[in-house]
């Protein structure tokens, strides 16, 4: 009897383990496949699946939030896919997300990628359509790579042609590989840059100090820089030489005016300038004028010899002796 | 020729005479199994004691050839998957064979050369020293006390077993993985339940179940029907176990194609 019970524990025992096993079983796939929890239902329309199934894991942000619960065909020749997604996701994925098909790793099951979307679209609710982008299709991209392919044997061929070339001393890398004079000639040239190179620098450590010197407080061109009641100075001179320069030009205008009035016979200075025969009779004016001077000295030479004058024309004659003489 | 044609015709007649008279034999058997199995008398203590004899005291074997079968399958499916650079799908791969295939496969062909071969030996030298005789006239119901208990345990413990099993060999498939991969416990777990379903869980169950059947109802139909004294003892247990492991093998390519079938839809 008691051997009976204890064979009853023990089967007991054994088929408990093995039930806590199985239940363990299905609670941990329940929840690594979002079975037991709260989910949403949502769809897309993709042009071709790239065989996708029934069951394959829905990525959002690289976490896998949900499967493919359905694959209907849609319209003409499209495929709706229906999703369940963990409720949990509803606040993070957009009114505008987009979908595409993806694989998990290289050789891996095929997977829905969710991504994109504005905070400004909205949440996503229960039976909404996600926009639908085409992955990239496999084939293309061996197309793709194949024209590469071509390209890069047409690209084989120009270089083993353009190495012969060279080889052959045809060109001027060519020449310059294979001519010994040219080569001189060229590392010359390199000297030559070399030094010419050598003195830039120079010149640029000289112009770098000047710049320093330039920059030193208190010189002549650091207080121009940057002197700032100077500046003001400046400004003010450049104000003056404007007023003068209007003065001028007002001075000008005057001129002007002055040398338009000289050129018209209508006024005196324009008259003497401009007319003939007032010209005529100044000269004979001044030819009298003449006439009467040389009268005058005359005069004037008669009247040093007369009695009244003689007296006083030597007081003068001797004061500018004497002055000379000092 | 013409004095042959009627010994090969006499000869073909007559195995296919046996094999058709054996089938019918057999359906009429597994018929009285499930009249007899809905009726009181219910034989608990026998239930209970056949499930410690085929679930308790397979587990050590059962047990090991599965931590067995885990680490040999990993360490087989490694240089493959290396050599895709996909050695990380490993313990993915580890649990869909397990789980859907190995798993049941294994325990049920142990269970079939360790409890098969004991039921067929058992009831087979109870018929031949008449035991059997002597219950049916002790007002016992033979049926029912040796072959609705031995069948009804050996269908129940065989999924149980089955779980040991997978359990054990996906640990096995661990200390492998951890060993060369550095996989942890949580990850290596995380990636098997990823790769499987609730349809594999489900259909592995159902399918031990069958095999469990199977196993128990083809060792009592062979030890029921032994015949030949001790000789036919020997034969009914060589014949429970080749006979429950080749229709094993059927069942679990029917199982495969009906699970296919539901995967699909």
């Amino acid at each position: 009897m008691r051997d009976d019970n204890k064979t009853t524990v023990i089967v007991g025992i054994f088929v408990l383990v093995g039930i806590i096993i199985l239940i363990a079983g299905i609670m941990t796939l329940g929840s690594q496949q979002k079975t037991f929890g709260k989910n949403f239902r949502v769809t897309t329309v993709f042009d071709d699946i790239a065989g996708l199934q029934t069951g394959n894991n829905v990525w959002f942000s690289g976490v896998k939030i949900g499967t493919v619960r359905k694959i209907n065909f849609y319209g003409e020749s499209q495929v709706e896919i229906e999703m369940n997604l963990d409720a949990n996701t509803k606040d993070y994925i957009r009114k505008n997300s987009k979908a595409t098909i993806s694989s998990d790793g290289l050789i891996g099951n095929k997977i829905i990628v969710i991504y994109g979307g504005t905070s400004d679209a909205g949440s996503i609710a229960e039976g909404d359509r996600l926009e639908a982008v085409m992955p990239l299709d496999t084939d293309k991209m061996m197309e793709t790579l194949q024209e590469n392919n071509n390209n890069l044997v047409s690209i084989t061929e120009d270089l083993k042609v353009l190495t012969h070339k060279i080889a052959g001393g045809e060109g001027i890398v060519g020449a310059l590989l294979t001519d010994s004079l040219l080569a001189q000639n060229f590392r010359g040239l390199m000297g030559d840059l070399n030094q010419t190179a050598s003195r830039s620098n120079r010149l640029t450590s000289e112009l770098v100090q000047f710049s320093q010197k330039l920059n030193q407080k208190g010189t002549t061109i650091d207080s121009f820089l940057s002197d700032t009641t100077l500046y003001a100075s400046l400004q003010g001179t450049a104000k003056g030489l404007e007023a003068t320069l209007e003065e001028a030009n007002t001075v000008t205008n005057n001129l002007k005016v002055a040398t338009e009035k000289l050129a018209s016979p209508d006024n005196p200075a324009g008259m003497i300038l401009n007319d003939e025969e007032f010209a005529a009779y100044m000269k004979s004016a001044m030819g009298n004028l003449d006439q009467s001077a040389e009268s005058f000295n005359e005069t004037l030479d008669a009247l040093k010899y007369h009695w009244f004058f003689r007296r006083s024309f030597r007081k003068s004659e001797r004061a500018k002796e004497e002055s000379e003489n000092e | 020729m013409s004095k042959e044609s009627p010994k090969l015709s006499y000869f073909l007649g007559k195995r296919l005479n046996k094999f058709f008279s054996g089938l019918a034999s057999a359906y009429r058997f597994v018929l009285k199994f499930f009249r007899e199995v809905w009726f009181p008398p219910y034989e608990f203590k026998e239930f209970i004691r056949q499930c410690y004899q085929i679930g308790y005291n397979s587990l050590p074997l059962i047990s090991l050839t599965g931590f067995i079968v885990g680490i040999v399958f990993t360490n087989q499916s490694r240089p493959s998957l290396t050599e895709f650079g996909a050695a990380s799908w490993l313990p993915a791969l580890i649990s869909i064979a397990v789980v859907r295939a190995m798993g049941p496969l294994v325990t049920a062909l142990i269970a079939a050369g360790k409890v098969g071969s004991s039921i067929g030996a058992e009831i087979g030298s109870m018929k031949v020293t008449e035991q059997i005789d002597a219950m049916e006239v002790s007002a016992t119901n033979p049926f029912k006390f040796l072959v609705v208990s031995r069948v009804l345990a050996s269908t129940l413990m065989i999924p149980v077993l089955v779980m040991y099993t997978d359990f054990v060999a996906l640990m096995g498939s661990f200390l492998s993985v951890n060993k060369n991969e550095l996989v942890s416990l949580s990850t290596f777990f995380v990636q098997v339940f990823d790769a499987l379903t609730f349809l594999d869980i489900t259909a592995s169950l159902l399918k031990s179940l069958v095999f469990g059947f199977t196993i128990g109802i083809v060792g009592c139909y062979k030890g029921y029907n032994s015949t030949k004294g001790t000789e036919g003892v020997g034969k009914a247990a060589n014949a429970a176990v080749v006979m429950a492991m080749f229709l094993i093998f059927i069942e679990e390519l029917l199982s495969l194609q009906i699970t296919n079938y539901f995967r699909q839809m």
